[in-house]
């Protein structure tokens, strides 16, 4: 005979007929098994590993230095430099790749009667890997055989030696970046347009408006959350700018970002230790932009 | 060496050795050693690895030490070769490494050149731009460098910033401290810039790498040239050489005052701490570094031997006969910084020499950033 009851019921029974409280706990326990896995593992490890003195090439083992790494790392001339240089990725192709990206999503947007090929047009940069990106823009800047100067000298300009100056370095690797990037925005604006009812248009253009007010007044307020979403994607990944630059190099490391500052650290110097403390400075670098926006957002909203 | 490999597995049956090829420049071969000892991989038992990494390699137990395996014989086996290539070889007493073939950075020089301004070989710096100079006031070809050396963020740059240093005394590690020494350095940084602004090397020096150099001396631009070993033989036989038999080989110069000192290199044999036959493959490598191998070397792919009673040898004179000439260079052989942060410092000091070359940035914000640079991968 069975008696009703949670304590008396067997495991068996307790598995084949869980409660309601205990079914969900095992339906989500898979997905927390792989976040502790995926997400709590590695970055407790990582702020493990910025608060020691870890050095795979000497046989010492780790050993506890507190912040000792991250004084290291604020003293650092060349982790500004490759701050700056993030940044100016950041403030250069963010907005460059937005307007871009913009242009390309309303071209798309037009009443073509055969859009599907724009539309794969559009796509392609974004289907590309990056380091591939950074190859073919890197022949193009060649100094003897770039198409570049090859343009720039049939116009009668002078060519330049572009990876032999940090300036036009960064200028060729914004310009690669823009022309990568600029299809995920117009991807993501493009779904934007198209919930915008056409209805809208139509009332505009019965009471007289010009498209220019139409753009202005209808389509960019009504863009503003697909924008924000884009920015906030784009933001984050050119501050963990590394492909691109890397494969364009300039003069020594005057052109290093901060993520090809933590490569160098942790694959060739094997400095676990001091390339975690980086990676937690990029972290929080990452935090506070995303903070930013979020804060903008929910503003926005009341 | 496969010919040498072939020859060992039919002296020892049973020995079964196979040959994997790493990457094209030292770093890459590095990369991928470094991938595969760090994983504490067994499937490579030995490995050859640059000159400038045995130190590397020991401190992080990626290498069995090979005193054990020679038993009685270990002070033998080591004094076989020469003093700097020992060295290098030997850390903490141990020896972790041994010379597979040696290399170093010499002067190579237009005799004809020379003969026609009656000029004798310099032995200092200042005296090879007075020479250079007085050649190029002579000859008046836009396209005739007076020396190139390597400006370029390579490795040979590392080697081309330390020759004036180390000529001076200078060091940048001694028993494991930094020892910067920063005047020396900044004379070195000085002595070549003004080389450039003198008009003595080429404006984009700073572009030039090891092979550069061998090219542009090959095509009779050059008329003191840096570089290492392997250059001799396309200077003489090489495809569209102008300079066979114009060329000279000579030790590099020194700082006035300052001793005569050369870029040590080569490459050295080392046994995997992970391998699962460490016996046999100590064996091997015991071979491969004998002074038979060495002397196939130097004949079959003219390889400097490590080892001097090789360069009296018949039939090493015979085929490559300059080699008699190479050994009092290689004697000078100074080995870089023997620590097991050699990368971090390799980095600092080619890009900044890079950065002082190409006019980008001055000596002393050039210093600053070696010093900060090389204190922080010893702290």
């Amino acid at each position: 005979m069975r008696h009703p009851g949670p304590r008396s019921r067997s495991w068996f029974d307790r598995i084949a007929d869980p409660s309601e409280k205990a079914l969900a706990w095992l339906l989500l326990t898979p997905a927390i098994v792989f976040i502790l896995a995926i997400v709590a593992y590695p970055v407790s490890t990582l702020l493990w590993n910025s608060l020691h003195d870890v050095r795979l090439l000497t046989a010492q083992g780790a050993r506890f230095v507190g912040t000792e790494n991250f004084a290291l790392v604020m003293s650092d001339g060349q982790f500004w430099r490759a701050v700056r240089n993030t940044m100016i990725i950041v403030v250069v192709t963010v907005p460059g790749a937005l307007v871009m990206g913009l242009a390309l999503a309303m071209l798309a947007n037009m009443p073509f009667k055969s859009r599907g090929p724009i539309r794969l047009a559009l796509l392609l940069p974004w289907a590309m890997p990056l380091a591939f990106v950074g190859l073919i823009f890197a022949w193009f800047f060649h100094s003897e055989y770039g198409i570049v100067n090859d343009v720039i000298q049939r116009f009668g300009g002078e060519p330049r030696i572009w990876f032999n100056s940090p300036s036009l370095t960064m200028m060729a690797i914004c310009i690669a970046t823009i022309w990568k990037t600029s299809s995920f925005m117009a991807l993501i604006l493009l779904a934007g347009l198209q919930t915008i009812p056409s209805s809208l248009y139509e009332a505009a253009e019965v009471d007289g408006a010009s498209k220019w007010t139409q753009f202005t007044q209808i389509t960019l307020p009504l863009l503003v959350p697909s924008m924000l979403v884009a920015l906030i994607f784009r933001t984050l990944t050119a501050i963990q700018s590394f492909d691109i630059p890397y494969s364009m190099p300039g003069p020594g490391e005057e052109t290093q970002t901060l993520a090809m500052y933590i490569h160098m650290n942790a694959v060739d110097y094997l400095d676990v230790g001091y390339s975690s403390a980086l990676a937690v400075c990029m972290f929080i670098l990452s935090m506070a932009t995303t903070w930013i926006y979020l804060r903008y957002v929910r503003s926005d909203s009341k | 060496m496969r010919v040498i490999l072939k020859d060992y597995m039919a002296a020892n049956p049973g020995v079964k050795v196979s040959l994997e090829v790493g990457g094209a420049t030292s770093e890459l071969t590095q990369r991928y050693l470094s991938t595969v000892l760090t994983a504490r991989d067994a499937s490579l038992d030995a490995f050859l690895i640059d000159i400038v990494r045995p130190a590397q390699f020991a401190a992080a137990g990626w290498t069995e030490p090979l005193d054990k395996y020679f038993g009685a014989d270990r002070e033998a086996v080591r004094a076989q070769y020469l003093d700097g290539y020992r060295t290098a070889n030997t850390v903490d007493g141990r020896t972790i490494a041994l010379p597979g073939f040696a290399d170093a950075m010499f002067l190579y020089y237009r005799k004809d050149l020379l003969e026609k301004y009656n000029e004798a070989v310099p032995t200092t710096w200042p005296e090879l731009a007075r020479v250079a100079r007085k050649i190029l006031d002579g000859e008046r070809d836009p396209n005739l460098q007076g020396l190139s050396f390597q400006g370029k963020a390579v490795e040979g740059a590392v080697c081309t910033f330390l020759l004036p240093y180390w000529s001076l005394g200078g060091e940048i590690v001694r028993d494991g401290k930094m020892s910067f020494d920063r005047a020396k350095a900044e004379a070195s940084l000085k002595m070549w810039r003004q080389m450039v602004t003198d008009g003595i090397a080429k404006r984009n020096v700073s572009e030039v790498a090891t092979d550069d150099t061998r090219k542009e001396f090959q095509a009779g631009r050059v008329v003191f040239g840096i570089n290492w070993g392997y250059a001799w033989n396309h200077f003489q036989s090489g495809t569209g050489t102008t300079v066979a038999g114009k060329v000279g080989v000579t030790t590099l110069p020194a700082m006035p005052g300052g001793k005569t000192v050369t870029c040590g290199g080569g490459w050295s044999w080392a046994v995997s701490a992970f391998s699962r036959n460490k016996v046999e493959t100590a064996k091997l490598v015991r071979h491969l570094t004998s002074p038979a191998v060495a002397q196939q070397l130097a004949v079959r792919a003219s390889l400097h031997p490590a080892i001097a009673s090789v360069y009296r040898d018949a039939e090493v004179l015979r085929t490559v006969p300059w080699f008699a000439d190479a050994l009092p260079i290689i004697e000078t052989a100074h080995a870089r910084p023997v620590t097991a942060m050699y990368r971090p410092i390799s980095d600092a000091l080619r890009i900044n020499f890079n950065t002082v070359m190409a006019g980008v940035r001055t000596p002393d914000e050039a210093l600053n950033e070696i010093e900060h640079r090389i204190k922080r991968a010893l702290r």
